[in-house]
């Protein structure tokens, strides 16, 4: 029962957070609500059992995509007054969309429920050692190439967003690279009193 | 109904789902919203992904959420680059007025 209660509890707080994302006027407003989002369904996985998937996401989605997302809204300066939604044009399209969904979700649940081996939470010892254990022998080409995949994404936001100024200073290596000190620096003994000739 | 079952997982994966899917829908002026409104998708996929991992006793559901959380970051990043840079050449993303690829 306690189990049941708390999942309603953050199930409804995380439909509600998800809601709120959509129809908030300030998209600020709405990077918030999508981190309370993140939390509540980190709080959702602990609750099952699966606590390092809850806490990587917690640290993926909250401490990077989000904050990610914060920046960029907050260097964008949108004009929140012409952020309005267009109800009307699209609700027919919605509604459609709703309704194949409902029927779907009727179908699958009352049609097609199964009653087999799906309603006990089997609990390991250690969430974190069994995910481990899989993912760094069975899955270990997939592993590399999602690693693949962020550097792939990296590459491509730094290419993107890259702005070239030429009228930047920079250092040139390979100019630094092909001169010698005794072409740039002069030893010079200044005798006491007379100072520096700089033109010599 | 008395304990936590797989089917509570399931209608709360697919609410959310619905959820992201109307916001995509519904809101035809921000770029941002779009972006985010795919996170809760890819949200309620992971929900699926880990509840039926837990309740089936297979690992294997987890690690594939893993996978879905490295996909979502390098999406999130590549759109956000995408929309810094065009708002950099037309200054609004407004998505209504998004009808030609070059400048």
């Amino acid at each position: 029962m306690f189990l049941l209660g708390t999942f309603y509890f953050f199930a409804s707080f995380l439909i509600f957070t998800c809601i709120s994302v959509i129809f908030s006027k300030n998209p600020v407003n709405s990077v918030l609500f999508l981190v309370l989002a993140f939390l509540n369904s980190t709080f959702l996985f602990i609750l099952i059992g699966a606590e390092f998937v809850g806490i990587i996401l917690a640290i993926v989605y909250i401490g990077a995509v989000a904050i990610l997302f914060l920046f960029v809204v907050m260097m964008l300066d949108i004009q929140i007054t012409t952020l309005m939604f267009n109800i009307k044009r699209y609700i027919p399209l919605a509604l459609l969309f709703a309704g194949v969904i409902l029927a779907e979700i009727i179908y699958l649940t009352v049609f097609k429920s199964s009653k087999s081996n799906l309603s006990e939470i089997v609990r390991s010892s250690n969430n974190t050692e069994e995910i481990g254990n899989v993912l760094y022998t069975k899955y270990f080409i997939d592993f590399q190439l999602s690693g693949v995949v962020l550097l792939l994404a990296m590459i491509g936001a730094i290419v993107l967003t890259h702005v070239y100024r030429p009228s930047i200073k920079r250092q040139n290596i390979d100019k630094q690279n092909t001169t010698y000190s005794k072409d740039r620096i002069k030893l010079v003994d200044p005798k006491s009193g007379e100072g520096l000739n700089y033109n010599e | 109904m008395s304990s936590l079952t797989y089917n509570h997982f399931f209608i709360l994966s697919l609410i959310v789902f619905i959820i992201g899917c109307f916001g995509l829908f519904l809101n035809r002026r921000n770029m941002i919203l779009i972006l985010m409104c795919i996170e809760i998708i890819l949200l309620a996929a992971n929900i699926n992904f880990v509840s039926a991992s837990v309740f089936l006793n297979d690992i294997n559901g987890q690690i594939f959420s893993i996978f879905i959380l490295t996909i979502a970051a390098a999406e999130a990043a590549i759109g956000l680059a995408i929309l810094v840079v065009y708002f950099r050449n037309k200054g609004e993303i407004d998505v209504t007025k998004i009808n030609q690829l070059r400048d």
